[in-house]
């Protein structure tokens, strides 16, 4: 495997659980549900993946843990949020932070541990490998070996695309978030479907914590999530929600992460190398906000 | 009134849940609970720890509860103390004051670090119009990395055999009395000030308007750009003084992982009082005797004392929802009053009619 084959699976690595958590964040935008809880279900769903992968001594009890994990948080958020009508960003800082408390008791309560557990009992989630497609020069060793959770992104991300645009579910979903009032009034609740839209994200992000801790490491550590869920955040503002946009984004921030560890072969130290995925998330709402502001002062003129 | 029922309300409830988490795993919560009390508030000593203890949540918690009443989202504390500890540290490691120089130099040194850094985002929102909200998340991280590396590499501590500076110099260790850390001073006066500023002056007026209606400042002739990067640099060189002050009255050098431990209290304790400064002192405390009494817990009844963050946790929660549960009700009880009152004066109309 030559170092650019290296480098675009390394890549594709770091963007999978970025991608599953936006493409979860993107329904709930759709919906016009200001969601800023993915952190903490990326989080809680980590830790669920490697409590069930070790407890139960299978990859698949730890993914299905993960998405019940990370779908309890969704309903606290919708039971808050959508049934109580509390503050939505309160309500994602208050999960995240409750969650970020409750892994690390968990951590400490299950395993008798504190900062990380990294057990030999851990089943990882495994890598798909396709004999015939591997032999396919250039691009083989990247479609064929990836970890499972990489093809179900791959999968959620065309299944998000049909689902939002070519759906009567997707229509009432963005009908949701574009006039709520409007919806309401031809008969559909509005509320429901910012609660399906929340659950839709539950789901995704479970999907993405559990890679997180089967796939990308085969560990947990405290707070592991290190930022990921906000930088999904700031992928789905950057494209509106846009799956396919969201999928660019996400294997972006993947290549920062690889350029990442690519300074760090010249010298640049590590905690600076580290930084790359935050700083790329800066850059990229600069543009962003240059592109806003051509917009509206094309508006305004 | 609604508070303090609210406040109530909210720290019995989350106790409760607690206690049914403790029950569920086997241990005794009434054991647990007193020897959590004991060990915050039980004596002077344990009360002085907690007061000291309670310095970092005060202080980032006003930084937070000013910001977001005054319409910034500063979520920058944790990079905005890091940044303040370190300039701190930087100035105890080549400063040599007397002691009555020294310690305010350094506190303005602390409050300097942590403005640069939300004076940063700051900068970012009024030249390219970079949402705060994200951006003080990112320096956060960056902040913290960034420490890391200067603990490792620049100001490491050759006889240390884990990443952290050498200690600062001894005119800069805030005195202490008896058990009583003078850091308990700088968190009062600060409270005390913020508090006059707020509610008191011109400035907290023109920032308390711009929170609830950034229209009607503007209109109302308030320079709101200004206002914003004020508050920005005032809220940042809040949460710089507390890292300072955890320097200088702590372990006096800057030890790995230090910003950790506050991450995100400042956030949490300013969401739970509402945004209001009193409120954040109250609840500054009562997170710092959890914090503190959950160590002496875990000593006498095997309590992780990890379970402090979990009531932390499910505390913001059933505040935020009894909050908002209590204002439903109080609208419904309105809305019917109102009801009964149209009703009342309809009958009054038709008796008139009727009359003629």
């Amino acid at each position: 495997m030559n170092v650019v084959t290296g480098l675009i699976n390394g890549a594709i690595s770091g963007a999978t659980p970025i991608l599953l958590a936006a493409l979860g964040g993107a329904y709930t935008f759709y919906a016009g549900v200001f969601n800023i809880a993915m952190e903490g279900m990326l989080l809680m769903a980590a830790f669920c993946a490697v409590w069930g992968s070790f407890t139960f001594g299978s990859w698949v009890a730890g993914v299905l843990l993960a998405i019940a994990g990370s779908l309890v948080l969704a309903l606290i958020f919708i039971f808050f949020a959508v049934f109580l009508d509390t503050d939505e960003f309160v309500t994602g800082i208050a999960l995240n932070i409750f969650t970020l408390g409750a892994t690390t008791y968990l951590l400490r309560q299950s395993f008798g541990v504190k900062g990380v557990y990294a057990g030999p009992g851990i089943d990882p989630i495994p890598s798909l490998n396709f004999p015939l497609v591997a032999q396919i020069p250039v691009v083989g060793p990247i479609l064929s070996g990836q970890n499972l959770m990489v093809y179900v992104a791959v999968l959620a991300t065309i299944a998000s695309a049909f689902l939002v645009f070519r759906t009567r579910f997707g229509l009432r979903l963005r009908a949701a978030g574009y006039n709520a009032a409007s919806l309401d009034s031809s008969g559909v609740p509005s509320n429901r479907l910012r609660a399906y839209s929340l659950l839709l994200c539950g789901v995704l992000c479970g999907l993405g914590g559990a890679f997180l801790s089967l796939g990308y490491v085969n560990l947990f550590s405290e707070n592991m999530s290190a930022g990921r869920g906000w930088i999904s955040l700031a992928a789905i503002i950057l494209v509106s929600g846009n799956p396919w946009g969201v999928a660019i984004i996400s294997l972006l921030f993947g290549f920062a992460d690889v350029l990442g560890l690519l300074l760090q072969s010249y010298q640049v130290p590590s905690q600076f190398t580290a930084m790359t995925p935050y700083i790329a998330t800066l850059i990229a709402l600069y543009f962003y906000a240059r592109r806003q502001r051509k917009e509206r002062d094309y508006a305004d003129a | 009134m609604g508070k303090f029922l609210n406040a109530a309300l909210g720290i019995v409830i989350a106790l409760f849940i607690g206690a049914l988490i403790m029950l569920a795993q086997g241990y005794d919560p009434l054991a647990s609970y007193a020897a959590l009390f004991q060990f915050s508030l039980g004596s002077p000593y344990a009360l002085a720890t907690t007061l000291k203890n309670a310095v970092p949540l005060v202080l980032t918690g006003l930084s937070a509860a000013i910001a977001f009443a005054s319409g910034p989202v500063n979520l920058g504390q944790p990079g905005q103390l890091i940044m303040g500890a370190l300039a701190a540290t930087v100035g105890g490691l080549y400063l040599d004051l007397p002691p009555w120089l020294m310690i305010p130099v350094l506190a303005l040194l602390a409050m300097a670090g942590g403005a640069l850094w939300s004076g940063l985002a700051a900068l970012l929102r009024q030249a390219f119009q970079m949402s705060e909200f994200i951006v003080t998340l990112m320096l956060n991280i960056i902040a913290d990395y960034f420490a890391l590396w200067v603990i490792t590499g620049p100001l490491k501590d050759a006889t240390a055999y884990s990443p952290m500076t050498p200690p600062i110099a001894r005119s800069g260790w805030l005195p202490e009395f008896g058990d009583w850390n003078s850091a308990i001073f700088w968190m009062l006066a600060a409270v005390a000030l913020m508090w006059f500023l707020y509610n008191r002056t011109r400035a907290g007026y023109e920032w308390r308007m711009g929170g609830q209606n950034s229209l009607f400042a503007r209109l109302g002739g308030c320079p709101v750009n200004r206002n914003f990067v004020l508050v920005m640099l005032l809220t940042g060189a809040l949460a710089g003084l507390a890292g300072g002050l955890l320097i200088m009255g702590g372990p006096h050098r800057f030890l790995r992982g230090l910003g950790a431990n506050y991450a995100w209290d400042g956030v949490m304790i300013a969401i739970v009082a509402n945004n209001s400064i009193i409120g954040t002192l109250f609840y500054g405390l009562f997170f710092s005797a959890i914090q503190t009494g959950a160590l002496g817990m875990e000593l006498i009844t095997d309590v992780p004392s990890e379970i402090a963050l979990v009531l932390q946790g499910v505390l913001v929660l059933v505040i935020v929802a009894s909050r908002e549960a209590l204002h439903k009700v109080a609208d419904r009880l309105a809305v019917r009053r109102r009801a009964a009152d149209a009703a009342k004066n309809e009958r009054a109309v038709a008796q008139e009619i009727e009359r003629g």
